[in-house]
């Protein structure tokens, strides 16, 4: 029970200081909406523990629901990273594309090429 | 027709000053791209008689090779030559891996160090790591050709303008043979003779080259 009640006063406290950066205007409205489903759904994750855990049992797993979950989140983490690296790699070629068009011509040859 | 030499270079400046004059001396002419060194690379380059372009930030050497291509396609040239910084290439090669394209019997021309046994490849790269870029290039691109990395190669200016190649870093090289491959152009090797100052690229570079190329497909 101190678990659960420790975990609803942490998921609180980010969720107050999601509506704080909200109203300062420092996140955007689609981040603050991923953040408030994300919170909200770790909220619910943790009240229901209980429930949950029977419904992952009924689903053939053998470990409780909340390892499910970390499973789950490692696997999440893994696909972000995996998308952010293709994000880079399209802002290093627009880079690339940015460095072209600023490169300088430090000698230039009477007979041009 | 006018050849149009490129010499990718960071911090080259051990080699470039030779490099440079002796392909002005061979009377082609010649761009050097410098990526950003932090030696004296621009300036005895410069010396040299070559014309210089200077990257802002260091990019690799696909990018610099991409940056002398555009240039001097733009400023005429009608056959562009891609040429190595550090010694390692010699400049006499340049006139036999010009010479299909002049003839008109190909559009692109392919430098390899295994047509003939004149280039002392190291055993590691000539027994593991060349075998397996071999296998990885025919696996991906359908690439079958004697060098699978060769960095001494020519083409048209026909060629050059539709080339169009993503990768900033060594991973240009394997890149490059693919969209050749593909581009349905008539392709030509001819040996060529490397002189080995340094091992080049080992077996940690070849899995980064992988990792690049799998990244630039996905995304």
């Amino acid at each position: 029970m101190a678990q659960i009640l420790v975990a609803v006063v942490m998921i609180c406290f980010f969720l107050m200081k999601l509506y704080w950066q909200k109203r300062k205007g420092a996140v955007s409205s689609a981040e603050f909406i991923f953040w408030l489903v994300f919170w909200f759904g770790t909220l619910i994750l943790v009240l229901l523990l209980k429930p949950l855990d029977r419904f992952v049992a009924s689903l053939g797993f053998s470990v409780s629901a909340i390892q499910v979950a970390v499973y789950l989140a490692i696997a999440i983490l893994f696909y972000f990273i995996f998308r952010l690296r293709l994000k880079l790699e399209k802002m290093e070629e627009s880079l690339t594309k940015i460095n072209e068009a600023l490169t300088k011509t430090k000698s230039q040859p009477e007979k041009d090429l | 027709m006018k050849v149009s030499v490129i010499v990718p270079a960071y911090n080259e400046e051990r080699w470039i000053f030779k490099v440079v004059q002796e392909i002005i001396r061979a009377g082609y002419d010649v761009l050097v791209v410098d990526d950003c060194s932090k030696d004296r690379t621009v300036e005895l380059a410069s010396k040299a008689g070559a014309h210089v372009l200077c990257h802002v930030i260091n990019r690799g050497q696909g990018a610099a090779l991409r940056t002398g291509t555009n240039w001097s396609l733009k400023h005429g040239a009608d056959i562009v030559v891609h040429f190595d910084a550090d010694g390692q290439f010699r400049v006499e090669d340049v006139a036999r891996v010009i010479q299909p394209i002049t003839h008109g019997t190909a559009d692109i021309v392919l430098g390899s160090r295994f047509l003939d046994r004149t280039t002392n490849v190291p055993l590691g790269k000539r027994f593991l790591l060349m075998p397996l870029a071999r296998i990885i290039n025919d696996l991906l691109f359908g690439v079958r050709l004697s060098d699978p990395q060769s960095g001494f190669r020519a083409f048209t200016a026909s060629v050059g303008h539709q080339l169009y190649w993503r990768q900033d870093r060594m991973a240009h090289a394997s890149e490059l043979l693919a969209l050749m491959v593909r581009g349905h152009w008539r392709i030509q090797e001819v040996p060529i003779t490397v002189i080995y100052h340094e091992f080049g690229q080992g077996f940690f570079g070849g899995l980064k080259i992988l990792k690049d190329l799998f990244l630039k497909r996905l995304g």
